[in-house]
């Protein structure tokens, strides 16, 4: 009990990509209150709070020599690391056709370039660990589409597939890897996407709606999950992509008679 | 694909209406020789040639009866289509003994016992192709319909079992899931919306392909399963939905 009461990541080295997005923050800060060490890193810490026991570390996820200098700096102060948090990732708004190469490659470069590079140099740290939980950010997106949102919906098939590689290549090694794929979350990603039909405001009662659970996901919700899949409580866990979205995809659409 | 069931012998399930007729009539465009039940004495405008018998398929010694009908009829049996189907609107809590065996009477255990009874006919004759029909809440919930919902899965379950234990004889064993078919059920739905212009409008905008399905788009797909250009797809679901599963239930532009 002494254990759980100084929280389950008690000595624990997390990173979390993305660390000062709406749901990175939430990662972050459950993190650092289950005791864990947490570094949040970021391509600008706008939005970061004044977390004690989160350190900011600017990180361009798409360039090796900036993900190679964060690890090197965790290796230098810690030693090891034993969580990797892939939370960073762009959406961008668009069909096929209007998007760009450079969209393209941009959304690509990101969500999941930026995975692929974190992780490979995030495993020797882990395998200082003796183990590891890595946990990457899909969507529910990866299953089914949103409209307008085809390069987006395309990585996160991409990671998926990678999150099952990679737990595959790896699980030998006591690393597990999963993905969580959320929903809707209520973040400043999601208005955007809804403000393109109108205001969110008004669309808050629909949204809620339109879930089994009649409301839409929040950062901590996301947070909770993450919490779980790093910690030794999911030491089972692997390979999987882990949904959660309020039951909104194990619905059927309805008629609105 | 014309003629492309020359020369085929094929019992469907609930061939009096919807889905059910479609398949009838599109088998018979192809060159099938069509047997159909219902629990009704036949119907008046059963197109020429089709052979009608009446049945309860539930009940096991009707269902039995039905294939031995068949078999003498026709002279044998290729194609099984496991159509007929009733759905009862209730949660789980709401849901009486009654309901249970009546909903999975028809929509699970008839499916059993045409299998179980077809097969050896078929393995006899060196193979066959059953087509069973269930639907996108097998896997995606309608709400309220909880038991209905249930025996979708199951189908599913059972066409994948069939397709491995009886593939080495030569049966493939398939499913159909549609979404939504512009049935006369789904039309009078439909009606009784409070704008049924709106709500029809809605319901085809949240298609990908624009609109709902028509019993027909499934007989094409039985069509095609029960072909020989088929002739590899075994103990799968062929999800026949104009995209809607593909989309994401959250349309903000429907709002």
């Amino acid at each position: 009990m002494s254990e759980v009461a100084q929280g389950h990541l008690a000595g624990r080295v997390a990173v979390v990509t993305g660390g000062c997005g709406g749901i990175g923050q939430a990662i972050c800060a459950r993190f650092a209150k289950e005791g864990a060490k947490v570094y949040a890193a970021d391509i600008s810490d706008d939005g970061m709070g004044e977390e004690g026991a989160v350190t900011f570390h600017r990180t361009d996820v798409t360039s090796e020599d900036s993900v190679s200098a964060l690890m090197t700096a965790i290796d230098d102060n810690d030693g090891k690391l034993d969580v990797l948090v892939n939370a960073a990732g762009i959406e961008i708004e668009k069909t096929v056709e209007e998007t760009s190469l450079e969209d393209w490659n941009r959304i690509f470069a990101i969500n999941v370039t930026g995975m692929f590079l974190t992780s490979k140099h995030a495993l020797p740290l882990m395998r200082k660990a003796g183990g590891g939980s890595i946990v990457n950010f899909g969507s529910y997106d990866g299953f089914i589409a949103d409209p307008s949102l085809a390069a987006y919906c395309a990585t996160k098939g991409a990671v998926h597939a990678l999150t099952r590689a990679m737990a595959c290549d790896h699980g030998p090694e006591n690393i597990r890897v999963n993905a969580v794929c959320p929903g809707y979350i209520d973040t400043p990603m999601l208005q955007s996407f809804c403000g393109s039909a109108g205001d969110i405001e008004s669309l808050k009662s629909e949204v809620r709606h339109i879930h089994p659970l009649r409301r839409y996901g929040t950062p901590e919700d996301v947070a909770n999950l993450v919490n779980w899949l790093a910690g030794d409580e999911a030491r089972y866990a692997s390979g999987q992509l882990w949904v959660l979205d309020g039951g909104l995809t194990a619905q059927a659409q309805q008629m609105r008679l | 694909m014309a003629k492309g069931l020359e020369g085929k012998r094929a019992l469907v399930t609930g061939g009096s209406r919807g889905i059910g007729r479609s398949i009838v009539e599109a088998f018979m465009e192809e060159g099938a020789q069509v047997l159909t039940c219902g629990r009704n004495s036949t119907p008046t405008d059963l197109p020429l040639g089709v052979a009608w018998h009446s049945a309860d398929v539930s009940d096991r010694q009707q269902a039995e009866e039905l294939v031995a009908v068949t078999q003498a009829q026709l002279g044998g049996i290729d194609i099984l289509v496991n159509n007929a189907g009733v759905q009862i609107e209730k949660t789980v809590a709401e849901s009486s003994d009654e309901d249970w065996e009546r909903l999975m009477g028809v929509n699970a255990k008839a499916v059993f016992q045409l299998c179980r009874s077809v097969i050896p006919v078929m393995a006899g004759q060196g193979g066959g192709a059953i087509i069973n029909i269930g639907s996108i809440s097998a896997s995606h919930a309608d709400p309220k319909m909880a038991l209905y919902n249930a025996s979708k899965a199951f189908v599913q379950g059972l066409t994948r079992s069939i397709a491995v234990d009886h593939g080495p004889q030569g049966i493939r064993c398939n499913a159909i899931a549609p979404g939504w078919i512009l049935t006369e059920m789904a039309d009078s739905a439909f009606d009784l919306a409070r704008d049924p212009a709106a709500a029809r409008a809605d319901a085809a905008a949240r298609h990908p392909v624009g609109r709902l399905g028509t019993p027909d788009d499934i007989a094409q797909a039985a069509v095609w399963l029960a072909s020989a250009e088929a002739a590899f797809v075994n103990g799968q679901t062929i999800t026949v939905d104009g995209g809607l599963v593909a989309a994401s239930p959250l349309r903000p532009e429907l709002f």
